[in-house]
């Protein structure tokens, strides 16, 4: 039997007795599974029309298939391939038949080897069973059902992603467990692996790429990305290339990538050699430990005496005088866990998972992302909140495997019988062991903890952070929820670890809880408190008040969980395998009889955890996520909205509101009155107001009692005289109700609160006030939810109604707020009143200018005034405070300028508690989340706490003063516009670098976000399909700045100005073309800007530019560069080339803190003008050496793939 | 004492390990033997409480094993036929940990203790050495020490010298020997010389049932004049195995030195008579269990057919 039979005997044996594991008929299942599920066609490159008929990429083309393979083999075989592979050689180590085989003339290395390449074979066998499954069902059974998203039928479409991508996988993922069990030769490592694999990948690789990464660090990452999707992302599908493109074109990879995939599977096949060599070299050692693993537990052992010669020694037994006194409970647990503690020490494990555990705790916090890309304050608040759930969630897959390995330790050595016959009792066994492995969690914490301390102070000391370390977070964080997660979770896995007595069945079922909880939360439905045991995602910390949204059912939660623990401890201690069972007496104890008074005499246990059961589903289900909210806001639905919707509501011309608030108890008092003034040229029988839950409510109506008629919370008026055209009716109303009633059904955020820690109400719903009309929106859901409106071209025409808002004029407010005197409210207007009697505070808004909106927002605030200005916020948030109030005044200032004089007397900002993670202009009364703004972290490259002020302070104008029209095209002029204003704002204040830089950033998003074949034009922009909302914020907000440059700054402003002013107010709201309309009689070229108009808001274009051909030479004392651009995207547009040397911007800025050009810089530029598909030659003639060529140098043109356009010597 | 009644345990199979048997084991030594496979092993692991029996009943002074397991671990010391121990310890911290958990005390102190127990199955020199590099007769040696440590009123060793040389197996019959003086010891091995040095009582298991409970020099004495020694060419060994009843035959110098079991009759050529050992008792009670009879026999519990066991019939 010659060298090539040996090792193909082990292989085919391998290969055999892989068929017969069940693991690998599960994958197969699991896989067959998918290929069912993902041959559908519902799981595509997002690109296409999401319209109904629109033209969609196919489920069977190289990029689907590549991402769906990518996605497929890292989430669910690699992590099967890992386990079977790394478990190989410890199977057989374990069955002690490696002797046997090594009796013969096998040799380690073809063992090895034998025993990888059947693990592969079967692994790749089953795998092409799912995308020749996948080709089955698509192209012969044609499960998606239609043949719109299937394409024509090409082999090569499924085996080339999997040579591409699923190859290199295969046989890095069988590759390093497999070494890492041949290594180590315990299944932790082999188990851990493809975990951390997943989490690297996943939360890195693939999920991590902001904006401000560099170019050469992504692309650094693309090629160690072992799944290979982050190149796939990044280079194919992050910017939507559209259908044609993704339905047609050829895969090519880059000669970077093959190379990355080539070593990946260098990387996989040298860690088998590695475990070769040293499975070879113990094997010949007698089976030693390896070296390196020698050495590293090498410590305090003493050092072998040489075997001494046979001594026959007098000394008797009785000599020794021993007693026996059975250790008490407490000591026994402490020898256990002092055991326990020295084992995991000693364990290589530990130093790979600790470690691990670290890097994604922390990586969670210094890679956390805020709005628009920003990096976040690392407040000890933040900073515990942020790790809750990664350390939760590794943590128990730590606990999970350790508390196994150690149940199962006796049993591995093969000393679970001296060890059973030992009198220290099973409690005292069980705790012991939990306790050694609860002081890794408490180690892995402390050191995260420790972390913290250092991270949180270094930013402190050296990077300017006025954030200092508190440990109070920390406490009630991870004190008050991890804790009892973990002791609950080691009482749960040593009691199923104790009943089914099997490493892998419990190893199932643990990540089989953990994944379904996490997905169940992520995914939003049927993880209520009750069952939410991981308390996952059921943390939203604040600094303004921890746990005053969830407190109670967290607690609740908690307290459950923990009850759960003495009745798995005893049924630990009553099932764990001390005595092996007997079938029978099994099958006796089993019987209903005996089964039944066994249950009876657990119930005393089992009863704390039932009652906290029942209270959270009970009082959960009637609170305010119960059905019973649901099904009032359906009945509401049903009853009304074929009458009521669109119907024409009169204009509320005065708001008057009285509010009584108690925090504590979530309740407020209202008592207000509502004059409606009839602005239309109709007399009205009958008016609809909406009024939320609250009952009873007492109606008047012109200042009398009045019943009016109840249709389910939309209250119709019928005034005994019809109103009539410029009429008014004043209709009162008081009650006072609890604000989100009873407790919470699962762990959800909220808009809208009334709590200890703040209070947040807007006018927009009938969350607190009566709202005039019928309000569309209410009992809507999957079920019941329309098409998008089709609009007409001409829809602008005539009167076109608000966006948001009541409708009809603008109106006064007034809002006499009353709380606890620690308490600061604010509402709309001014303040004019403000008085303390008895402990409560009342004060009294009222608006001097009308306003479309209102809010009340209040809390427990410090104030920064300025000039016009005033920022609340919470004492200990004054990080961010002085840029936020200098944004403030610089926008109410400069956007006074600009737009439109603002009317009212004071703007201001005002803080709640992050529960809600949105700022939102209301006229004079913007409320910000504590993550927002409050805890942004100004970088270099950008002042993200003035770039949020200016966009929200912007909707004074673009939303409260100027409310666009409800049409397409109607949100960007809220929402582009801000962005717009934004720009003008930080070049004003900042100069030149921060508005590049900001436009970069919206740029990205736009390319990143933009569904190029669901992408219409702006004007026909609605908000219903993918891809709208870049296009309503960062590509309006662009094109504006374009308009800009094509109009001249003061000749749009001048136009922006006059369409502010002729629309406030008017019953007409205006939308994109109205503006368009105005701003035209500005243009000074009128050509230019119906040119301009064309492409940019009547047609979808943007330009995407590619150098080529460039050279630079010396002619006499100057440099000349040549070369050639093509515009490889659309759209017509002007753009400046340049040969630029040194770096742009100064560190230092000039006094005024605007940005300044380094002393070193120089450019020379040209201008090139291409319209979509052409190229042109370029010639630029400088004074200076250039180092390198872009496009654009003052980032004028919206472009996709800027970070591209750059050439460099 | 030790007490077993109507013992039965089935594996799952079904295979019935333990027919119903019944047993008293007074203060002392009391020897097990029987071939692989009888069931001394498992009732081994049901007097250790380690494993439930299907029926039955197991008492130690007094108290119900079966019922609580717990009872007898406090009085146990256990030897068990295949073990191992945490492969990073020492010697040392391997006894010690299994010290403290049996809580064992001693004047001197634990740590002077395991080093004195260590000495007394000669393991001193390796105290230091990791577990996993002890070789399989130091790591029997180790098993011996936890099971001597403490003062156990039971003692409960399974194949205790298997793997040891013979100067380390005199040596653990003197450890033995003086432990049994004033407690029950339980020793069961397929080793019939351990038996015949230590046991001054023995049961003989044989398919999950007692064959025989007796003493050593009863079950020799019952075969007194009815064995026979002699040499035999390598061509006559056929025919002597067919005529006789052949309880040994050993290949010594090139001749087969076969001893046969011939209660009537003239013996063959060359054979003289010998004294009866303990071994041949063993042997003709484990050929005649095979044959479908007892071999031979003593006192012993309700399965055993006392009297006929020594008039089993040669198979000629």
């Amino acid at each position: 039997m010659n060298l090539f039979t040996r090792l193909w005997e082990v292989t085919r044996r391998e290969f055999l007795a892989g068929l017969r594991r069940p693991s690998n008929w599960v994958l197969l299942v699991l896989l067959g599974l998918m290929a069912l599920g993902l041959s559908d066609g519902l799981v595509t490159v997002s690109s296409g029309e999401s319209g109904v008929g629109g033209e969609r990429p196919h489920i069977t083309s190289v990029f689907n298939q590549s991402m769906i393979q990518t996605i497929v083999m890292l989430v669910l075989a690699a992590w099967f391939l890992a386990i079977s592979s790394g478990m190989v050689v410890i199977r057989d180590l374990e069955l002690q038949v490696v002797e046997v085989f090594h009796s013969t003339r096998l040799t380690a290395r073809e063992y090895v080897w034998g025993k990888f390449a059947g693990t592969v074979a079967l692994f790749l066998a089953i795998w092409l069973l799912f995308p020749g499954l996948s080709m089955f069902l698509i192209h012969v059974v044609e499960a998606s059902g239609g043949s719109q998203t299937i394409g024509d039928f090409a082999l090569g479409n499924y085996l080339f992603p999997t040579l591409l991508f699923g190859l290199p996988q295969i046989l890095f993922f069988a590759g390093i467990p497999f070494f890492l069990g041949t290594w180590t030769r315990r299944p932790i490592p082999v188990f851990a692996f493809p975990l951390a694999a997943l989490l690297v990948t996943l939360s890195f690789f693939v999920g991590w790429s902001p904006s401000w990464l560099s170019p050469e660090v992504n692309r650094t990452l693309m090629l160690l990305d072992p799944s290979g999707f982050r190149w796939l992302n990044e280079t194919f599908l992050k910017v939507d290339r559209g259908v044609e493109f993704y339905n047609t074109a050829p895969l090519r990879p880059d000669l970077g990538f093959v190379f990355s995939r080539v070593a990946l599977a260098v990387a996989g096949l040298a860690a088998v050699a590695g475990a070769a060599g040293t499975y070879a070299r113990r094997t010949l050692a007698g089976g030693a430990e390896s070296r390196i693993l020698r050495r590293f537990r090498r410590r305090r052992a003493q050092p072998a005496a040489p075997a001494s010669p046979t001594t026959e020694s007098k000394a008797t037994l009785s000599d020794l005088a021993m007693t026996t006194r059975p250790l008490g409970f407490r000591k026994a647990a402490g020898v256990i866990a002092r055991s326990e503690i020295r084992d995991l020490v000693v364990r290589p494990g530990m130093y790979l998972f600790v470690p691990l555990i670290l890097y994604m705790a922390f990586a969670s916090t210094l890679l956390a992302i805020g709005p628009f890309n920003s990096r976040i304050l690392l407040t000890p608040g933040a900073v515990a909140d942020r790790q809750l759930n990664t350390l939760n969630l590794l943590i128990c897959f730590l606990l999970l495997f350790y508390t196994v390995e150690s149940l199962h330790k006796e049993r591995s050595c093969r000393m679970h019988e001296i060890f059973s016959a030992t009198p220290v009792g099973t409690g005292a066994v069980l705790l012991g062991k939990s306790l050694g492995n609860s002081a890794m969690a408490a180690f892995i914490l402390l050191a995260a903890l420790l972390g913290d301390v250092v991270i949180i102070s270094y930013q402190q000391l050296f990077a300017g952070s006025p954030v200092g370390f508190d440990v109070v977070p920390f406490i009630a964080t991870w004190g008050g929820v991890l804790l009892p997660t973990f002791i609950f979770w080691t009482a749960l896995v040593t009691a199923l670890f104790s009943l089914f007595r099997s490493r892998y069945v419990v190893y199932g079922l643990g990540f089989g809880l953990i994944i379904h909880t996490v997905f169940s939360v992520q995914t939003g439905e049927s993880m209520t408190w009750a069952a939410n045991w991981l308390a996952w995602d059921a943390v939203d910390w604040s600094d303004m008040g921890a746990f005053t949204l969830h407190g109670t059912p967290l607690l609740l939660n908690r307290l459950l969980y923990l009850s759960l623990v003495p009745l798995l401890v005893v049924l630990s201690v009553k099932w764990f395998g001390r005595q092996d069972f007997d079938a029978m007496g099994i099958l006796h104890r089993i019987h209903p009889k005996p089964l039944l008074l066994g249950t009876l005499r657990l119930l005393p246990l089992a009863a704390p955890a039932i009652i906290l059961a029942s209270i959270l589903g009970i009082k959960g289900e009637s609170g305010y996520q119960g059905d019973a909210a649901d099904d009032w806001a359906e009945d509401y639905w049903k009853k009304n909205s074929a009458t009521w919707t669109d119907f024409p509501m009169p204009s509320v011309s005065h708001v008057d509101l009285d509010l009584d608030f108690e925090p504590r108890e979530r309740s407020v008092a209202v008592k207000g009155e509502y004059t409606f003034f009839n602005h239309r040229d109709r007399a009205y029988e009958k008016l609809p107001v909406t009024a939320g839950p609250w009952d009873p409510i007492e109606w008047t109506m012109r200042g009398e009692a009045y019943e009016p008629d109840d249709r389910a919370n939309l209250f119709v008026f019928t005034p005994g005289e019809p109103l009539g055209p410029g009429d008014t009716l004043t209709i009162g109303f008081s009650y006072d109700f609890v604000f989100m009633e009873g407790i919470s059904k699962r762990p959800e955020g909220a808009g809208q609160f009334i709590l200890e820690s703040g209070i947040v109400l807007t006018a927009f719903d009938p969350t607190f006030a009566p709202v005039p009309g019928y309000l569309p929106g209410i009992g809507v859901d999957d079920d019941n939810s329309a098409e998008p409106r089709d609009y007409e071209d001409d829809f602008h025409l005539g009167e076109t109604e608000p966006l948001f808002g009541w409708g009809g004029a603008p109106f006064t407010v007034r809002t006499r707020i009353t709380t606890p005197v620690e308490y600061t409210a604010n509402g709309v207007g001014q303040l004019i009143g403000d008085e303390v009697v008895d402990g409560r505070r009342t004060v009294v808004w009222e608006t001097e200018h009308p306003v479309s909106l209102f809010n009340v927002v209040a809390g427990k605030y410090a104030v920064i005034e300025g000039d016009g200005t005033a920022i609340y916020h919470h004492p200990r948030h004054d990080y961010n405070v002085e840029e936020m109030s200098a944004a403030l005044d610089a926008a109410r200032r400069y956007y006074s300028e600009w737009f439109y004089p603002f009317p009212w007397n004071l703007l201001k900002i005002s803080e709640f508690p992050a529960y809600a993670g949105y700022a939102q202009g209301f006229p004079t009364n913007i409320t910000f989340s504590e993550g927002i703004g409050f805890l942004a972290r100004s970088d270099p490259l950008s002042h993200v706490a003035f770039m949020v002020v200016a966009h929200e302070a912007a909707h004074q104008w673009w939303g409260n003063l100027l409310t666009p029209g409800d049409g397409p095209g109607g949100n960007i002029l809220s929402e582009g516009m801000s962005h717009y204003a934004t720009k003008l704002l930080h070049e004003q204040v900042y100069g030149d670098r921060y508005r590049m830089e900001f436009s970069k950033r919206i740029e990205e998003s736009y390319g990143d976000r933009r569904y190029v074949d669901s992408e219409r034009a702006m004007v026909r922009t609605d908000g219903s399909r993918s891809g709208d909302g870049t296009v309503t914020y960062d590509k309006g907000g662009w094109v504006m700045w374009m308009l800009q440059q094509e109009m001249g700054r003061d000749n749009i402003l001048a136009g922006l100005r006059a369409f502010i002013a002729k629309y406030n107010p008017d019953p007409d709201y205006p939308v994109i073309q109205d503006m368009l309309a105005v701003l035209r009689g500005f243009a000074p070229d009128t050509t230019g800007f119906d040119d301009f108009a064309a492409q940019w808001f009547h047609d979808v274009v943007v330009p995407e530019y590619e150098f080529s051909d460039v050279t630079k030479t010396r002619e006499g004392e100057e440099w000349v560069v040549r070369g050639m651009v093509e515009n490889v995207g659309t759209g017509w547009m002007r753009v400046e080339v340049g040969a630029v040397a040194g770096e742009r911007w100064s560190d230092e800025g000039d006094d005024a803190g605007r940005t300044v050009v380094a002393e070193g810089y120089r450019d020379a530029r040209t201008a090139v003008e291409l319209g979509g598909g052409e190229a042109a030659g370029f010639v630029i003639r400088a004074g200076f050496e250039p180092e390198r060529v872009v496009i654009d140098p003052d980032v004028l043109v919206l472009q996709l793939n800027r970070e591209a356009a750059v050439f460099e010597w | 004492m030790l007490e077993l009644r109507n013992l039965v345990k089935v594996y799952p199979g079904p295979v019935a390990a333990l027919q119903g048997v019944s047993l008293e084991v007074p203060r002392g030594m009391f020897g097990l033997l029987g071939p692989n496979g009888a069931g001394k092993t498992t009732l081994m692991r049901i007097v250790a409480g380690l494993l439930e029996p299907t029926s039955g009943t197991v008492h130690f002074n007094g108290e119900d094993i079966v019922a609580d397991p717990r009872r007898i671990r406090r009085q146990l010391g256990y030897l068990p036929q295949d073990f191992g121990f945490y492969p990073h310890l020492t010697g040392e911290s391997m006894l010690r940990f299994l010290l403290v958990l049996k809580g064992v005390e001693a004047p001197q102190g634990q740590k002077r203790l395991a080093a004195e127990l260590l000495d007394r199955v000669n393991l001193s020199h390796a105290a230091g050495r990791k577990v996993k590099g002890y070789s399989g007769g130091m790591r029997q040696r180790l098993g011996i020490a936890q099971a001597l440590a403490g003062d156990p009123k039971l003692l409960v060793v399974d194949e205790p010298t298997a793997g040891l040389d013979p100067e380390e197996r005199l040596r653990f019959y003197r450890l033995l020997a003086e432990l049994a003086e004033d407690r029950t010891v339980l020793l069961s091995t397929h080793i019939v010389d351990d038996i015949s040095v230590l046991c001054p009582r023995v049961a003989i298991m044989y398919e999950g049932r007692f064959v025989a409970d007796t003493t050593p020099s009863e079950a020799r004495g019952r075969l007194a004049g009815t064995i026979y020694q002699g040499a035999v060419a390598k061509d006559d060994l056929a025919r002597i195995d067919r005529d006789y009843r052949v309880t040994q035959a050993i290949l010594i110098e090139g001749r087969n030195q076969v001893r046969i079991h011939l209660p009537e009759g003239a013996p063959p050529d060359g054979f003289e008579a010998a004294e009866p050992t303990l071994e041949d008792a063993y042997l003709l009670l484990a050929q005649g269990n095979a044959n479908g009879s007892n071999g031979t026999g003593g006192e012993g519990d309700g399965d055993v057919d006392d009297d006929a066991a020594v008039e089993a019939n040669p198979r000629s």
